[in-house]
């Protein structure tokens, strides 16, 4: 029958109109963000053993680390990441063998000048050479392998309001 | 309640014009500024709430919420807009035909707001109920062509030229099967009062007994409000926006205007000629007349922009095509049965 199709997709349109919205009102709502997620990074700097795994993963030469020598051990005074050449590949979280640096869920980040875009992880004087060996040491033994604590439910929740 | 309310206000401005002791020409003359007053303010309101329920109903077709952040629930979203436009700067090209450039925004509002004129909003509540108003309306609508000429011609860009040829010849080609769906309605009636014309649907709506014309004059009329599918005037894809491209600032806010002011034309008319006007369905009298014509209106301005939503812009050649090659041979048919059809009807004494 000839007007077959404009009255199917009359059909089609009416429908979409009455179904349910895909938009998510974002500052008041937010869709949740998958545990993988590629956020800012998080340095827990007690953990970090100035390995510099992480600054010789990375292929844009983003993190810049600074550290002096405590007793017998490395310490790490400042930790920067010059984020404007960051492209959150993750190869730097992947090479942290103390789980120190981490992805958060945090994904603005923009700032209104360039200068303020670097992100300053740790600044810290370096401590005196016998309490800081001594600490340090025991924070190692402390959290050798953390279970990394993951929120159930919430990837398949965004999944779902997707559809 | 409240058939008579607009009624009621006239006769008290009458009457208190009388008893103040004004000759009966200047009452005259000053009811007629306050129903044009009124009918500029009810167009001008219309289009402010028009824009928005587009804006509205585009989004939920695309699974979208629309504007829903100045005033409460958005409503004021086209209030913004509109003070936006009327503060941002008129700009005038150096290639532009001056006087025509910008004789164009202010005259383009004319038409439709003439058209106003004749329309009864309910049982006599027409501004002036001229013996040929369907007469009256359909030649000052057709105005508007030349004055989206004009602008096309005074912007002196080859968009806008291009934008105002299309407007020229879809128009003028959709014009004469626009005019040729309502002459069966006139046959029947064997009036051009729409008052009326409206009475004579006490019975059955013209939309039963015409429902060919009725749908040859929906199409024709979404062609004439140049909206989609029959939008190749301001076809943002080929030509920026037609003859509005060189217009910025209240110049573009009057054509916009025009554009949703002749959806409203197109509407009431649908509405007087094929949908009982102001007449109540089923004989539902417990709401004003006045009522169910805007219901009436509303119901056909929703499904123009259903449609608009709907439907992708159609080729310059098949809507040339459609219009002279469908629509016109079809209303005249449509003539032909329906003269018909009243030869027998009156032969067998009906």
């Amino acid at each position: 029958m000839f007007g077959k199709g404009l009255i199917k997709g009359l059909q089609i349109t009416w429908r979409e109109m009455l179904a349910q919205k895909v938009t998510v009102q974002y500052p008041d709502e937010q869709i949740p963000l998958p545990d993988r997620y590629h956020g800012r990074f998080e340095l827990d700097a007690d953990k970090c053993i100035a390995c510099m795994l992480c600054a010789n993963a990375c292929p844009n030469k983003v993190i810049q680390i600074e550290r002096t020598r405590v007793g017998k051990k490395q310490y790490l005074t400042k930790y920067v990441m010059r984020i404007e050449y960051c492209m959150f590949c993750g190869l730097c979280v992947e090479s942290c063998n103390q789980d120190a640096l981490r992805f958060s869920k945090v994904f603005n980040m923009n700032q209104y000048f360039r200068s303020r875009v670097r992100l300053t992880l740790a600044d810290r004087p370096a401590p005196a050479e016998e309490p800081a060996e001594e600490a340090g040491s025991e924070q190692e033994a402390k959290k050798k392998a953390p279970a990394p604590k993951k929120p159930a439910g919430a990837g398949s929740e965004a999944a779902a309001g997707k559809s | 309640m409240g058939e008579n309310i607009f009624l009621n206000i006239a006769s008290w401005i009458r009457g208190l014009l009388d008893s103040i002791g004004v000759p009966l020409l200047a009452s005259d003359i000053i009811m007629m500024i306050v129903k044009a007053s009124a009918i500029i303010v009810f167009i001008s309101l219309n289009v402010i709430w028009l824009v928005l329920m587009e804006r509205k109903i585009s989004a939920y077709i695309q699974c979208r919420i629309g504007p829903n952040r100045v005033g409460p629930k958005g409503t004021l979203q086209t209030v913004a807009d509109v003070i936006k436009l009327m503060t941002k700067e008129f700009l005038i090209p150096r290639s532009a035909d001056k006087v025509i450039y910008l004789l164009a925004p202010l005259v383009v509002f004319a038409p439709p707001t003439l058209a106003f004129a004749v329309v009864p909003w309910g049982d006599g509540m027409a501004a002036i109920d001229m013996g040929i108003g369907v007469f009256y309306l359909i030649a000052v609508t057709s105005l508007s062509t030349i004055i989206f000429w004009m602008g096309a011609w005074g912007s002196g860009n080859k968009y806008s030229l291009v934008g105002g040829m299309r407007v020229v010849a879809q128009m003028v080609s959709y014009e004469l099967p626009l005019v040729l769906a309502l002459l069966g309605v006139i046959m029947i009636t064997g009036t051009l009062n729409m008052s009326e014309i409206v009475e004579a649907q006490k019975n059955v709506w013209f939309i039963f007994t015409q429902p060919l014309a009725f749908l040859i004059y929906f199409i024709a009329g979404v062609s004439e409000a140049n909206r989609t599918p029959f939008d190749l005037v301001e076809a943002e894809s080929e030509i920026i926006a037609g003859p509005y491209t060189e217009y910025s600032g209240m110049g573009y806010a009057m054509f916009m205007l025009t554009e949703y002011a002749s959806v409203l034309v197109i509407s009431i008319m649908c509405t007087i000629m094929f949908l009982g006007g102001w007449l109540a369905p089923f004989g539902w009298t417990f709401l004003p007349s006045w009522f169910w014509f805007f219901l009436k209106v509303y119901v056909m301005i929703f499904l123009f922009m259903w449609i608009r939503w709907t439907y992708p812009r159609i080729r310059v050649d098949q809507l040339m095509g459609f219009g002279w090659k469908v629509l016109v041979p079809l209303s005249l048919a449509n003539i032909f049965v329906t003269g018909i059809g009243m030869y027998v009807y009156r032969s067998i004494g009906w």
